[in-house]
């Protein structure tokens, strides 16, 4: 080995290649037409009587093994290839020297490999009727309902019918690290169920092995295992590959890692799930050398095979139950989304709510602005950070990761919540996204020994590759990962992003429909605005006009009392068209475009002092007016404002003797407001909600004209400003209005 | 020659203008028309008024809700005609709507006046603006 070794070193050594096989049995390579030997193992020249060198490049029938005659071996073989599959016929039974023994015959690399083992002495009989196996196996797997339940059971079916101390059932992570999942064992031994193996315990190339010869033991590690000669087989430049010899001698570091956990004898069995190595039937044997015949590994395989059936069966069942399950999920928030014809409500208000879409335990939903959380997440502000990080991380419309903390380092404060993400983009032109966490799977791992240190220096200074010799439990933890996020999960976060875009753009058209709806309707308002302007508003003047005509051609006629009649005519029709003036101004206010300049305050509050207080000079009104910031505002609209404002004060002090008002300015960087101050008559404050209504009057206004519509139009042209209106008033003594107009930077 | 053309539907106003008038000391000659249509097929001599010869006013008072053409559509075309590009144009509406005013003065009208409600403060609107668009201001095209 180099001084580089590492664990892709194991990973290189040609184990099909070893150009050994297991001491117990005999094994010698022919021309599958001449059958000459042109490879036999050492061992032979124990029962040839003669070394292997002398037997090379003999026919077969030429030898001798003990007294089996080699013609008849030779005869064996011309049966055996007259099929033209000589493993069809395994095994032939021949005695050699009183004893049973077995040939076991295939082809491989162009050779024909003959392998004797003897037949088991353990016990008379090892292998049951196929029938009876059959059976048993059979009813376990209709008995078992669970998975682990019938890994058990087969455990033990193998350990009964093999006789190993230990029966363990090894299932592969993702990773190819092993764990512990069955295990059937004698009671003195101390239990490996629920142990971890890393990856590097059974390399890759032993893997393939695996998938490829299904069984094979290890009789005895403790004995020399026994070389091939010569090295390279017929015109090869290479050894024989025996990836199919049952006889096959192990690699040195598997037989010093068995030693190390005190394994005399072990087999194992591979379990297929779609021709993918699913786990391991290991067996382990402590007390002596354990050598399991043919037909017996035939019984082992027939087990493993069917368990092998099962499993593929069980796997499809419980992934399609879950699948079924999560699908039924997704629709039921597809129907919750439209029985309430809104988003959030539909995916996070009912029984069943986007955390049932898959396996999170936590989900995130920013959706129109707003952050709604499910089950165990990280804070709003690491969620908002997230998303930012992830949308300009990704343009895809889905994302996931299970180890997020590696990506991106924030997430390592909250992997306990979320390790793992899925996101789904809703809209990013709306800044709306979806997202699953799922948290770290912290791996109490239970592992057979450290993985990190699978590499030992010798002696010597080299670096080589050793299995452990600490076979002691200890706890790793995988840190920053979560579970990783299944096909079906990633599946069906899409098909609800489809079906959510499909609500939200038929919300968006329903609104688009009610705009529309409401703009006809403005525009309807608009003209019958100014119809009632027009069309009440010249009847009105013809009554009021043909009245004081009247009073002009004929008033001499007309006694006191029917011009009292004709006055009264005058002021109802001054009345109405007063009223008329008030809604149309009012109506205006939400129909005509908002102009906004910056307004020159000061004159406008001095233009409208000085008309409002023409009609007053028989009056004490003290005026004042004070700083005037500028504000940006319609000119029409603000002029309005004020002027309702200033006449309310002149209109409700008239009861005071000394009337005061006081128009004062304020800015900040956000708005300008204005406080206009009376002593008037004031407001109760329990009567305030009734303020800004329209044709609401208060009981202390009762006496005063007008029509309860000035104030709802400053309210009104305040809204339309993004501006506020509001009050204070001890009546009788003073009582304020402040309008406050936004500051834009335009 | 009338002095006077007077565009409106209103009967009730049309009763009070001619009254109007007709108690002043030189009363002005008048033409009451009571459609838009009517106002621009006399004033351009076009439709029923075509081939006749139809004396341009010295002045024209104008409602602006008017059946057919409204009264913006009368001043457009009068001030897109040669004849009637100068006639002084005095809008008479009972609109006190800003918009109302600025689009009359964009189309070119000389003047806007209100109708105000009381008979008084109509006639006597009426004898000033009729004696500054007939006796103080200068107009010859």
């Amino acid at each position: 080995m180099q001084a580089t070794a590492d664990l892709t070193t194991c990973e290189k050594e040609p184990i099909q290649w070893p150009g050994f096989i297991q001491s117990h049995g005999l094994l010698i390579a022919v021309d599958p037409v001449e059958f000459t030997i042109w490879q036999a193992s050492e061992n032979i020249e124990e029962l040839a009587g003669q070394p292997v060198a002398s037997l090379i490049g003999q026919s077969i029938a030429t030898i001798q093994l003990g007294d089996l005659a080699g013609s008849l071996i030779h005869d064996m073989l011309v049966i055996a290839m007259r099929s033209g599959r000589p493993e069809a016929f395994n095994p032939y039974p021949v005695k050699i020297r009183g004893r049973d023994w077995l040939a076991i015959m295939h082809q491989q690399d162009g050779a024909l490999i003959v392998e004797l083992e003897p037949t088991s002495q353990l016990h008379g009989g090892l292998a049951k009727p196929l029938h009876s196996l059959i059976a048993q196996a059979m009813s376990d797997i209709q008995r078992s309902k669970t998975l682990s339940q019938l890994l058990e059971k087969t455990a033990q079916q193998i350990k009964q019918i093999t006789g190993f101390d230990r029966v363990m059932i090894y299932r592969f992570g993702e990773d190819w690290h092993g764990e512990v999942v069955a295990e059937a064992r004698e009671e003195h031994l101390v239990p490996f169920l629920g142990l971890h193996y890393p990856a590097s315990d059974i390399p890759r190339q032993a893997r393939e092995l695996y998938k490829v010869n299904l069984v094979r033991g290890i009789a005895d590690v403790e004995e020399p295992r026994v070389p091939i000669l010569p090295v390279n087989y017929a015109q090869h430049n290479r050894p024989l590959d025996l990836t199919h010899a049952t006889l096959r001698s192990v690699s040195p570091v598997h037989v010093e890692y068995l030693s190390n956990m005190g394994v005399r004898a072990s087999m194992s069995i591979s379990l297929l799930y779609r021709s993918e190595l699913w786990g391991l039937i290991a067996c382990h044997h402590y007390s002596g050398p354990r050598f399991i015949d043919y037909p017996a590994r035939q019984s082992i395989k027939l087990v493993s095979q069917l368990l092998s059936t099962v499993l593929e069966i069980r796997k499809d069942d419980e992934e399609s139950e879950v699948s079924d399950r999560l699908h039924d999920n997704e629709l039921a928030l597809y129907q919750q989304m439209i029985a309430d014809w809104d988003v959030v409500q539909g995916l996070t208000k009912h029984p069943i709510t986007i955390l049932d879409l898959n396996e999170a335990t936590g989900a995130a939903l920013l959706f129109e602005e707003e952050l709604h959380l499910l089950g165990d997440t990280p804070e709003p502000n690491e969620i908002l950070t997230l998303i930012d990080w992830l949308k300009n991380t990704t343009p895809e419309s889905v994302f996931q990761t299970n180890q997020l903390p590696n990506l991106y380092p924030p997430a390592e404060g909250f992997r306990t919540k979320a390790a793992g993400v899925l996101m789904v983009v809703l809209s990013r032109q709306m800044n709306e996204y979806l997202l699953w966490f799922k948290p770290e799977q912290i791996q109490d791992v239970s592992w057979g020994g450290n993985p990190d240190k699978p590499v030992e220096q010798t002696a010597s200074g080299e670096l080589r590759l050793s299995p452990r010799k600490s076979f002691d439990k200890w706890t790793q933890i995988v840190r920053n990962k979560s579970q990783s996020w299944q096909q079906v999960e990633v599946a069906l976060a899409l098909k609800l992003r489809e079906d959510l875009l499909q609500i939200v753009a038929g919300k968006a058209n329903q609104i688009r429909a009610l705009n529309e709806q409401l703009r006809l309707a403005n525009e309807e308002l608009e003209a019958f605005s100014y119809t009632v302007s027009h069309d009440l508003r010249s009847p009105l003047s013809s009554i009021k006009r043909y009245t004081e005509i009247y009073k002009e051609d004929y008033g001499d006629l007309m006694d006191d009392n029917a011009k009292a009649i004709f006055d009264r005519i005058v002021k109802a029709s001054d009345r109405m068209s007063m009223l008329i003036r008030n809604i149309m101004q009012y109506s205006q206010v939400g129909s005509s475009g908002l102009a906004r300049r910056l307004l020159p305050m000061k004159d406008m509050l001095l233009q409208l002092r000085d008309e409002l207080l023409a009609g007053e000079t028989t009056r004490d009104i003290t005026f004042q007016i004070e700083e005037t910031p500028d504000l940006e505002g319609d000119q029409t609209m603000v002029n309005q404002v004020f002027s309702n404002l200033l006449s309310n004060a002149i209109k409700y002090t008239r009861s005071v003797p000394e009337a005061r008002i006081v128009i004062k300015g304020s800015q900040s960087n956000q708005e300008v407001i204005y406080a206009v101050t009376d002593n008037g008559i004031g407001i109760d404050m329990k009567q305030a909600g009734k303020v800004f209504e329209l044709f609401q009057r208060l009981d202390s206004a009762a006496s005063y004209e007008g029509y309860g519509v000035g104030l709802a139009i400053v309210k009104r042209i305040l809204s339309r400003h993004q501006g506020k209106v509001w009050f204070e008033s001890v009546p009788h003594q003073a009582t304020t209005f402040y309008v406050s107009f936004p500051r834009r930077i335009s | 020659m009338p002095d006077i053309l007077y565009v409106e539907d209103n009967p009730d106003e049309a009763d009070i203008f001619r009254r109007l008038i007709s108690r002043m000391e030189n009363p002005p000659s008048f033409l009451l028309l009571s459609s838009g249509s009517e106002a621009i097929d006399y004033l351009l001599q076009q439709g029923t008024y075509q081939g006749q010869s139809t004396p341009l006013p010295r002045l024209v008072l104008i409602d602006l809700k008017l059946p057919g053409h409204n009264g913006f559509e009368v001043i457009q075309q009068v001030r897109a005609t040669s004849r009637t590009c100068y006639l002084p144009l005095v809008v008479y509406s009972t609109s006190d709507n800003p918009k109302d005013m600025r689009r009359a003065y964009d189309l070119g009208a000389n003047a806007y006046l209100i109708k105000p409600e009381s008979y008084h403060q109509v006639s006597e609107m009426m004898r000033l603006a009729i004696d500054f668009w007939l006796t103080q201001s200068q107009y010859r095209p």
